[in-house]
């Protein structure tokens, strides 16, 4: 009568309710949710909470998980973001919601902004980009990679809404535009710092955490070596594949790999501040990524950390929206246009304690330049480039040009309307480990 | 023996969904007495006795023990009062000593243990009573019996004063039981109370001090062992008159329908439990399987029923080789099979008593087409075996686990026996049935025997082997070590060759 | 046997006691899964609450997100019809007591078989039925080979199902993911190139043109397939001599030897069935939702039919019913965010339906003197 088997599946059925809730859609932490918001306004996000200070005290968690439910306010602009991490990151999701914080709090009286995390790229994307057009949003970014197609898709089916998707390489030229910036150049200047600090340090060697073997990531590591190499000529930047953008545990072994392969700094391309940790755990450098915060966790050994500061580019192109003039294009912004920032060499910003006197003056210099427009994205990729193995990939006198830079080769360029690539984004900068290669 | 109740239980009632176990029962036991308890399965025997050790709680009426009333809510209460029960399933750890199968569950288990002293106290209390085992062995070294042993001294070293021992002679060979019964003198002797739960006849008689009788969850009789005879206890039992005498026609085998000629094959444990054993059962005749448990009866059913793989020899059924057949080819050859565990094997506990009966058939007309089951007929067939068969149930559609065990039996015979098959395979297939069901049971095995099927009879139970069958197999560690026709073997005989002694037939 | 009562372990507390029902009741049989929603929408509430939502709000827009309007129903469906292929797969093993964990795995192997069908075995210019059908012929062949290997060691060596299909899944992503970074990647990144539109299932929306109504409905005709092999499977489960040795099987297996059925041809048959089964559910999706291969297309379906099935007490066209419920759930999570509270209610909710279903077994007895 007792079937004891049956119990035991029972329990075991109980471990699996709690493993699916545990690592349903993508892998995100319901840690941040889980802090109640006691003050928390039940009917959407009105009562947000003031968005967290630039340096702040503790770790990376962000304490604004007020409760909202994503629904349009009548009479306003409605703004919604769909994000595939979740906000408290610390990292790529926390540096967007930044900016919509930053866009409730400079235009909350004519916008109304409201976010889904966590969305798994693919059908559910498309499922939920739909959902918020159907609903009567006027406008979606879609901040990941992955929801380019998706995105494309629902902005045909909604020609009234405008979509912009981040990171991406698609657009229609009317509702539909694609946005990304370039990091590029602030990895330069990383590069520069992390270059000192390994000559200072004497181990003459930088490592890097890079996530997939695309033409970003390619561009940035490229970038952070001949940065390095401007002022650490012997340095060599060693470098790690992790085939994830988003997981805190193959970020932390990859910079302990790194580390005792003899790295003395450590720059992560992925989005969490861990290998940051792990630097500060082994005594050595790191440098964080994506969002302004991500050198809390261990200021003392954190240089810097290249961020994004969406909050005025969402605002600009939301107001273009509002009047009627954006048009869904390739947006591609440079550092003069205040979307990116350098920790600690912006405004009102002291440089972190590790980073070597010498250097900073270097920095601030061309920083300004940067931000004056006078040195970007193009003058960091001019020739003569080498590749890891010592070849001439750009000659002398040449310059990347965009589909260059993202590796938009000559089919995909006929599809987009655009010019292919000559010198596309798939090979190593000198100062990368010569037995580098790009996983294929 | 004193005149004072050790317990004493008052008009105790218990209800289960649908069933009235305990109806209004009292009863009580003296100090230093063996009372027997007596009926048949599902009189309510066990239901009562699990109200006085602890394991049910009464819907009604009292429990005295020693004249104080109490309130058992758990069967450590109960031990606590005194009251132990050795159940029919032993509750032992294979895979610990006898000592540490004693100590499990004490409720003070020091946490350093004492383990020394422990086993002598076991060896004590073991050579008191005439319980002897040895303290140190593992408990699946021992035999059933060895482990009835540590059953027991578990109990007395609780302190129980008063033994509950549930058919406790089911597991046991007939010169355990003769041990047994003088531990239980003893123990007596000794100011214990114990209650013995029974249905075999014999054994309450050469026992009990008093037999109390239960009968559908009634109280029928509490009477003193004298002048008593088994007719008017089964009676008593039963409600009407039982014959105990059992008409057979002469025997007259034919054709060598089932034959094994120096089969071998491994237990569980897979250590050899046939050793070259040859045995050949004709048409039209039952022979009768004798031996103590454990010499090789099950895998020898086994291995006919072809779930058991043979590891040496032959086995012929109408003549075809099925040695290494699937257990469906012996089907279609014509072998049946009752199998020693009714719930376990012989059927699917959650299928309905109509499905269970299909088990056999199911693939072929009548019941099925190509593919497709036809569940009108198999509904059909099922209400036919079971007005036939008398298996008492509500419905076809009644989950077969509703059944009790003779009802299941009753299933389980129907099902064999339809298949109209050449060779019967019966092991102890009157296990645990009670007296109205064992003679439903062997009337359809003579019935069978009628129609000319080869009937292999297994049975711990002589008297019933020696009713039934033609001639008497012993089997002793894995061979047959002796075949004697029925009408002549005498009981000494067939002990003496069960115990392994040589004997010139 | 042993196990009819319960021991009451706490002798000062007299009065109240669980104790195991013999038998449940009818009525609790059919009313437990709604007695069990609304004990979990109560425990919802109730946190939802002390995180400073309004249970209400919330749930009323899950529901009408999930099942709201023709759009919500397409999205449920949408949810819905890897839930019930994947959970006809797993309920089917678990009927002959094989515990097939692996179904996510055998679902990519599936989408893994169909991708190479559309991408690299036939043609574009292959017409849509047939390029439909060898998709889903291989899908379902790649799920029961998936299958099948935990099955054939089960069978002949009695190596531990719930283990290997287990690992099988790991297995199985990393298969994925090296294709779709490796041979079959489109540029570098994790997913492959899009499949030709004769590799796409129809889609109600596909229809537009001709049926207005049915724009943004974007369901596929993958639920035709999941419903119809629901009621195959129930009818030959129940009319079959096949399904009536399966269930032999699964309420005991030593019977069902003992009765001559095949333990171990069952046993890889099923397991084969399952997987493929699975598999079909992985072809579904990339044939029917992203129309090309990519990393996790699947956001753990296999692990979520493992508790459809169970809740649906493996009865295929209960299946159908749990699924939808499940798939409300899941698109009803984007009614709240963070993301952490919608899967906090999904956990709570799952918790208490999986983990009532076993207390229901019991019942509170009030002890009499």
């Amino acid at each position: 009568m007792g079937k004891p088997p049956i119990f035991r599946l029972f329990s075991l059925l109980l471990i699996f309710t709690l493993l699916f809730t545990a690592c349903a859609p993508a892998a995100a932490p319901a840690a941040d949710g889980g802090a109640p918001a006691e003050e928390a306004a039940a009917e959407g996000d009105s009562a947000e909470a003031a968005p967290p200070p630039a340096t702040g005290g503790e770790a990376s968690a962000p304490d604004d998980g007020a409760v909202q439910i994503p629904e349009i306010e009548e009479g306003k602009f409605n703004v919604a973001f769909v994000y595939v991490g979740p906000v408290g990151d610390g990292g790529w999701t926390y540096a967007h919601n930044e900016g919509r914080e930053y866009v409730e709090t400079e235009m909350g009286d004519e916008v109304h902004t409201a976010y889904l995390e966590s969305v798994p790229e693919g059908a559910d994307a498309e499922r939920v980009i739909r959902n918020l057009a159907r609903n009567g949003f006027n406008a979606i970014f879609t901040t990941s990679f992955g929801y380019m197609d998706p995105t494309e898709t629902v902005a045909e089916e909604f020609p009234d809404t405008y979509f912009v998707h981040v990171s991406g390489f698609k657009s229609n030229g009317a509702n539909f535009g694609n946005l990304f910036g370039a990091m590029e150049s602030m990895k330069y200047l990383v590069g520069m710092i992390a270059g000192a600090r390994a000559a200072a340090d004497g181990s003459n060697r930088v490592g890097y955490v890079a996530p997939f073997p695309i033409a970003e990531v390619i561009r940035h590591a490229n970038a952070a070596a001949l940065g390095m190499r401007q002022t650490c000529p012997d340095c060599q930047l060693d470098i790690r594949w992790i085939f994830t953008w988003f997981d805190p545990d193959l970020e932390r072994q990859a910079a302990e790999s790194l580390i005792e392969a003899g790295a003395s700094v450590v720059v992560t391309g992925a989005d969490t501040p861990g290998p940051v940790q792990v630097a500060g755990e082994k005594g050595v450098y790191g440098v964080g990524y994506d969002s302004r915060n991500a050198c809390d966790v261990d200021p003392e050994h954190c240089l810097t950390t290249p961020y994004w500061n969406w909050g005025p580019i969402y605002a600009q192109i939301i107001s273009s929206m509002m009047d009627g003039s954006y048009v869904g294009g390739d947006q591609y912004f440079d550092v003069d246009s205040g979307g990116l920032g350098l920790l600690g060499f912006m405004d009102g910003q002291e440089p972190m304690a590790g980073v070597p006197e010498e250097v900073i003056p270097q920095v601030q210099e061309l920083l300004s330049q940067m931000q004056a427009g006078e040195f970007t994205r193009f003058d960091v990729f001019t020739g003569p480039i080498n590749n890891n193995k010592g070849e001439e990939v750009v000659p002398a006198g040449e310059s990347l040009t965009q589909s260059d830079l993202e590796g938009i080769d000559a089919d995909l360029g006929a599809t987009l309307g655009r010019d292919g690539c000559t010198f596309c984004m798939s090979w190593l900068a000198e100062g990368i480990v010569p037995d580098a290669e790009i996983p294929q | 023996m004193s005149t004072n109740p050790a317990f004493e239980m008052r008009n105790i009632s218990k209800r289960f969904p649908g069933v009235l176990a305990n109806d209004n029962v009292s009863f009580a036991a003296a100090k230093g007495e063996i009372h027997a308890l007596l009926g048949e399965n599902g009189a309510g025997k066990s239901t009562l006795m699990s109200v006085l050790c602890g394991l049910y709680r009464p819907d009604g009426g009292e429990l005295l023990i020693d004249g104080a009333p109490v309130d058992f809510r758990s069967p450590r209460d109960a031990i606590r009062a005194g009251v132990g029960m050795v159940y029919q399933h032993f509750m032992l750890a294979p895979s610990q000593t006898v000592t540490e199968n004693v100590m499990l569950g004490l409720r003070d288990t020091p946490f350093v243990l004492n383990t020394p002293q422990l086993a002598a106290e076991v060896e004590k209390i073991g050579a008191q009573f005439h319980l002897p085992v040895d303290p140190h062995a593992m408990i699946w070294q021992l035999s059933v019996g060895e482990q009835q042993r540590v059953e027991i001294i578990k109990m007395l070293y609780r302190g129980a004063n008063i033994l509950i021992l549930d058919e406790p002679t089911a597991v046991l060979t007939p010169p355990e039981i003769e041990g047994f019964f003088r531990t239980l003198r003893e123990m007596a002797a000794a100011g214990k109370t114990i209650v013995f739960i029974s249905h075999k006849l014999d054994e309450v008689l050469s026992i009990a001090d008093r037999i109390t009788i239960l009968r559908g969850g009634k109280w029928v009789d509490t009477v003193a062992n004298a002048n008593l005879t088994k007719a008017t206890l089964a009676s008593m039992m039963v409600g009407r008159e039982v014959l105990f005498r059992l008409d057979k026609t002469p025997h007259q085998p034919g054709a060598a329908q089932l034959a094994l000629s120096q089969v071998q094959a491994l237990d569980d444990k897979r250590l050899p439990a046939l050793r070259k054993l040859s045995l050949t059962v004709h048409a039209g005749e039952i022979v009768g399987v004798a031996g103590v448990a454990g010499n090789g009866q099950r895998e020898l059913a086994e291995v006919i029923a072809g779930i058991r793989p043979v590891t040496g020899g032959a086995i012929a059924v109408t003549g075809q080789d099925v040695t290494h057949a699937p257990p469906l080819a012996r089907i279609q050859a014509g072998v049946a099979y009752v199998p020693e565990d009714r719930s376990a094997t012989g059927s699917a506990p959650d299928l309905s008593v109509a499905e269970n009966l299909a088990l056999r058939a199911f693939r072929k007309a009548p019941l099925a087409g190509r593919f497709v089951l036809k569940r009108q007929l198999m509904q059909q067939q099922a209400q036919k075996l079971i007005a036939q068969f008398g298996i008492a149930t509500p419905s076809p559609q009644t989950p077969s686990r509703k059944l009790s065990g003779g009802n299941l039996q009753k299933l389980i015979l129907a099902r064999e026996i339809s298949s109209q098959p050449q060779v019967l395979v019966a092991a102890y297939p009157t296990r645990g049935l009670d007296i109205g069901a064992t003679e439903y049971v062997r009337k359809v095995l003579l019935e069978e025997r009628e129609k000319g099927v080869a009937i292999l009879l297994l049975s711990e139970d002589l008297e019933e082997i020696f009713a039934l069958a033609d001639r008497i197999a012993v089997i002793f560690e894995g061979q047959i070590v002796g075949d004697l026709p029925a009408n002549t073997a005498d009981l000494e005989t067939v002990g003496l060759l069960m115990a392994g002694e040589q004997v010139e037939a | 046997m042993t196990s009819q009562t319960t021991r009451s372990a706490n002798p000062t507390v007299s009065r109240v006691r669980l104790e195991r029902r013999l038998e449940q009741p009818r009525w609790l049989q059919i009313m437990s899964p709604i007695i069990l929603l609304g004990v979990a929408l109560l425990f919802g509430a109730v946190l939802l609450r002390m995180v400073g939502a309004n249970p209400w709000a919330v749930y009323s827009r899950m529901a009408g997100l999930a099942f709201g309007d023709a759009y919500g129903w397409s999205d449920t469906t949408l949810k819905a019809t890897p839930l019930i292929l994947a959970g006809l797969g797993v309920s089917l093993a678990f009927r002959m007591r094989l515990w097939n964990i692996g179904a996510e795995g055998q679902l990519f192997i599936g989408a893994w078989f169909a991708t190479g069908v559309a991408l690299h075995l036939l043609p574009e210019t292959t017409p849509q039925p047939l390029m439909l059908l060898v998709m889903a012929v291989a899908g379902f062949v790649g799920g029961a080979l998936w299958g099948g290997i935990p099955g054939v060691l089960k069978a002949r060596l009695n190596v531990n199902e719930i283990i290997t299909s287990l690992m099988l899944n790991y297995v199985a992503i990393f298969w994925n993911n090296y294709f779709i970074y490796g041979p079959w990647s489109q540029r570098g990144f994790g997913l492959s190139p899009q499949f030709p539109r004769t590799a796409w299932l129809p889609r109600f929306t596909d229809y537009a043109e001709q049926f207005p109504f049915l724009r943004g409905i974007t369901a596929h005709f993958g639920i035709f397939l999941a419903l119809i092999l629901a009621i195959v499977l129930w009818w030959v489960l129940r009319q079959t001599k096949w399904g009536f040795e399966i269930r032999v099987l699964g309420d005991n297996p030593q019977a069902a030897n003992y009765a001559g059925i095949n333990i171990v041809r069952n046993t890889v048959l099923i397991m084969m069935l399952s997987g493929g089964l699975a598999g079909l559910a992985g072809m579904s999706e990339v044939a029917g939702v992203v129309h090309r291969l990519q990393e996790r297309f699947s956001p753990g379906y296999g692990f979520t039919a493992i508790i459809v099935a169970w809740l649906a007490k493996l009865n295929p066209l209960a299946i159908v019913l749990v699924s939808y419920l499940f798939a409300g759930l899941l698109v009803g999570g984007d009614a709240i965010q963070p993301a952490g509270i919608a899967q906090m209610l999904q956990g709570v909710i799952l918790f208490v339906m999986v983990g009532g279903e076993m207390l229901l077994q019991y019942r509170v007895r009030f002890g009499q003197v």
